[in-house]
């Protein structure tokens, strides 16, 4: 069934001009760039309020500061070589991430036994926290290569590359699984293959997808670049980058010195956004063609620039669901076991809720334990003892563990609480949308772990620490669920609205009946990859030390891997908090979210 | 008395190259105890016309009446049956068929006896606790009929409720959607059916409402003064069918108005 059935007779004949069908009833319409005007035509507006936004925005935060453009001058050469260092760490990212995908997705999409493996070693990968192995990553590198800046660099490199080649991964690898079978066919009858059949068939299957994830994963390298780099003022011996830039006036409280950098990481987004993904997601548009393979998370409507991260999310939405559903849940059934035979009944968890999350909260904790104890051991044999304030560390990670997990619920339920209403306001109110997406866009862009630093400094007086960690937990979180949301929103189809509105059913019924159980699926992957990055973000939201005198600390997982790698002797903690991170990421996956997201898709899908 | 009116109903819409005029200047009624069929090309806007008549939309010329009121807001004297059936697949068969009842706040037993009422009348006994995937095409598409024909509407819209089934579902469907019409005890005084398949129309309709499209207008009423039940192999069914082809292929030229005419025959025109 497709989505957009109601209006299907209509808009057989308007397709192939590019129009809207003409219908009052769609929620939502977008302005459509008609195919032969270039690609800036739609975007003037769009691109001048890109641009205008961070100069206005510095400039009046300048002036209200006292700040004066000579101060600002004074630092732009510092800030710029800076930025130009992040910028060439994220372009050798992405040239890896490119590589990395179209290799492994291509692989794993055609070759079944590579499939069998492979999505689900990248899914387990996905899941994982990645910025947990940044100091092992430069640890190990800086070990191998005696100089001493080349392993964090490389180290550093490797973080993006892993935050933003998962989601290209999955992009490749769904639009060659997606290839129309008669195409494939087609191409197979007439002997097409080598370089014309990348060309002509695989290419161009791929290159829409391939962009709109790339646009996702820059932001997501933006986030991780900035976030890496303000992780390594920790050490003391800094990766120079906008990052640590940032995090060093903050920390020195030089108001122009921070806004300089952050006026011109802006500038640079947005010329980025502005000069290569709008021409390249024009590009792209034009070999679109209108098949959605399956319903939930789809993006119906037509490609504005405004669809950019509500395609992306989308296209995650369904990376996230096919590394799902594949993945089968050992530890799900495992727990359920002792737990059937006792009863001797088939009994469902949601029958005894407490009983059944006691039992796996007990495993998870002596697990927990366990591994710390095994972690504490190794650590005893085969390097020099573990320094007694290290091992008192150690010793409390179950209880860091457990209110980092209390930190990121308390933010997601801020994020959801402002995510769900935003996403229901910018999809049933075209004018609100045509206004507050734009602004939505430019905001998610932009990496929020630029702005730690001065909240970590700044603002701590007023909101406290949790409160600071919290704030920093949402930033990091929100957009996820936002634009899966409003995707979910967008995807339902119009059909049910109108049933609805012709029996009159509105307000909570409305509600109740066909929105939240229409868009259950989406939230449940949104809240999947909102805790995701919530976990990320976790590593730098607890702990900041730039220099004596400012240091920022609360008890939690984050800032337990932070001081096992600021402190001389830390290497264990940093280790046993990692593993602890981990393991509870994983569990929690495959006992809260797997399940709730099977369920999801068996009862709330449209078919 | 007409039960619904369209007086000069036109409706259109802005774009880039100005305004679009999609459907212009349609005039007809709804009969009581009529069963009125829309038949045209795909894309002559014929949905978009059912879809104005109950207030889901609203046209920019003209108007339309209901029972000598204007059509302003979402009428719930009338109950639409969708093409693709519009279920909610969260909701079990019995939920869907109280969706409407609920909406318009009955008290919990009335709506029970009423959804038994209609899930009996439309076959689908034993099925209650099903959700809608669980059933084939013809099955849902009766789930769809027994929620509009719960509310008890004045006048049943349906828009293509057979394109989505396979041929031989969709004439025992017909067939079964005939003899609800004629029982006296059960609800709408008028049916209005929108399709693109001519037999259907004639099978099923007393009159036809025949469209052409660019901007949509209406080329015809037709009767169908045919006698019941009818036989689609008799020559007065066949050349009745016939006519209602020819008045919508020769619309195929230019119209006065403007807009692209249709090269060809519209396929989806063409008898089953």
């Amino acid at each position: 069934m497709t989505l957009d059935t109601s209006v299907h007779s209509l808009e057989k004949g308007n397709r192939r001009t590019g129009e809207r069908p003409p219908t009052g009833r769609t929620s939502l319409t977008t302005e459509v760039p008609s195919p032969a005007s270039p690609w800036w035509q739609g975007h003037r507006r769009s691109a001048l309020f890109y641009l205008l936004t961070p100069l206005v925005a510095g400039g009046v935060t300048a002036a209200t500061l006292g700040i004066s453009l000579g101060g600002v001058v004074g630092y732009l050469p510092t800030a710029t070589v800076d930025l130009l260092y992040s910028f060439l760490r994220m372009c050798a990212a992405y040239v890896a991430s490119l590589g990395f995908a179209l290799a492994y997705g291509y692989y794993a999409a055609t070759r079944r036994q590579g499939e069998r493996v492979m999505i689900p070693v990248l899914d387990i990968l996905q899941s994982v926290p990645i910025l947990g192995f940044f100091p092992i990553a430069i640890v190990v590198l800086a070990g191998l290569t005696p100089n001493s800046w080349v392993g964090p660099n490389i180290a550093s490199v490797f973080l993006i590359f892993t935050s933003m080649s998962w989601n290209m991964v999955f992009g490749v690898y769904e639009s060659v699984k997606t290839l129309p079978v008669d195409l494939r066919e087609a191409t197979d009858s007439f002997g097409v293959r080598g370089i014309q059949r990348f060309r002509q068939v695989l290419f161009p299957a791929m290159v829409n997808r391939l962009v709109y994830n790339s646009v996702l994963s820059w932001t997501a390298g933006w986030f991780f670049l900035v976030e890496a780099e303000i992780f390594t003022t920790n050490g003391g011996s800094a990766l120079p980058g906008i990052g640590s830039y940032l995090s060093f006036a903050a920390g020195a409280h030089h108001g122009t010195a921070f806004l300089t950098g952050l006026i011109l990481l802006v500038i640079l987004i947005a010329l980025l956004d502005f000069g290569v993904w709008r021409p390249l997601g024009h590009f792209a548009e034009r070999f679109r063609y209108d098949q959605s393979p399956s319903g939930v998370g789809e993006v119906v409507g037509m490609g504005g620039t405004t669809t950019r991260f509500r395609r992306a999310a989308a296209y995650i939405t369904r990376g996230v669901r096919s590394g799902v559903t594949r993945v089968s849940t050992p530890l799900v059934q495992l727990a359920a076991i002792p737990f059937r035979s006792a009863s001797g009944r088939r009994r469902t968890e949601q029958h005894h809720p407490v009983l059944y999350y006691g039992i796996l909260g007990g495993i998870l904790v002596s697990v927990w334990l366990l591994l710390i104890a095994i972690t504490v051991a190794i650590f005893n044999v085969f390097s020099a003892p573990i320094v007694s304030s290290v091992r008192g560390q150690m010793l409390e990670l179950p209880l860091a563990m457990g209110s980092s997990l209390v930190r990121v619920t308390v933010a997601f339920a801020f994020c959801l609480s402002i995510a769900l209403p935003l996403a229901i306001l910018m999809s049933r109110r075209p004018r609100a949308a045509r206004v507050g997406l734009p602004i939505v866009e430019v905001v998610a862009s932009f990496p929020a772990t630029a702005l730690f630093p001065v909240i970590i400094f700044e603002l701590l007086p007023y909101i406290s620490g949790e409160g600071a960690a919290i704030l920093m937990l949402i930033t990091g979180m929100l957009w996820y669920l936002f634009f899966n949301l409003l995707s979910g929103i967008r995807s339902l189809p119009p059909d049910l609205e109108e049933a609805s509105r012709s029996f009159g059913v509105k307000g909570r019924d409305f509600f109740a009946k066909v929105l939240l159980p229409g868009i259950f699926p989406a939230m449940i992957t949104g809240s999947i990859t909102a805790f995701g990055g919530g976990w990320n973000t976790l590593i730098v939201a607890e702990y900041l030390n730039v220099g004596s005198s400012q240091k920022f600390q609360l008890l939690g997982i984050g800032s337990s891997i932070d001081v096992g790698y600021a402190e001389p002797n830390g290497l264990p903690l940093m280790v046993a908090a990692l593993l602890t991170l981990v393991l509870s990421v994983v569990t929690i996956n495959e006992l809260i979210w797997k399940p709730l997201y099977r369920r999801a898709v068996e009862k709330y899908r449209y078919d | 008395m007409a039960l619904i009116r369209l007086e000069g109903v036109g409706k259109s819409f802005a774009s880039r190259h100005g305004s679009m005029s999609i459907m212009e200047g349609i005039t007809f009624d709804v009969k009581d105890a009529d069963f009125l069929a829309i038949v045209g090309p795909s894309g002559c806007g014929k949905s978009t016309l059912l879809r104005l008549i109950q207030g889901l939309d609203h046209p920019t010329s003209g108007q339309i009446y209901f029972r000598d009121q204007p059509v302003e807001r979402v009428c719930h004297e009338m109950a639409m049956v969708f093409q693709n059936f519009a279920l909610l697949p969260w909701l079990t068969v019995s939920q869907n068929v109280t969706f409407g009842l609920e909406a318009l706040g009955w008290a919990p037993d009335r709506i029970r006896a009423q959804s038994e009422r209609y899930i009996s009348v439309t076959g689908l006994e034993g099925f209650e606790e099903a959700y809608p995937r669980e059933l084939s095409g013809g099955m849902r598409q009766r789930v769809g009929l027994a929620r509009a024909l719960a509310v008890e509407p004045a006048v049943l819209l349906m828009d293509e409720p057979f394109s989505a089934l396979d041929p031989l579902t969709a004439e025992s469907l017909r067939e079964e959607i005939l003899q609800l019409w004629r029982d006296p005890a059960l609800p709408p005084e008028a049916v209005v059916l929108v399709t693109h398949n001519i037999e259907e129309a004639i099978q099923l309709a007393d009159r036809i409402v025949v469209m052409a499209r660019r901007p949509s207008h209406v080329l015809e009423l037709v009767e169908v003064d045919l006698p019941r039940p009818r036989d689609r192999k008799s020559t007065a069914f066949y050349d009745l069918t016939d006519r209602v082809y020819s008045l919508i292929t020769e619309s195929g030229v230019p119209h006065p108005h403007g807009g692209a005419p249709s090269s060809a025959a519209p396929s989806s025109s063409q008898p089953l």
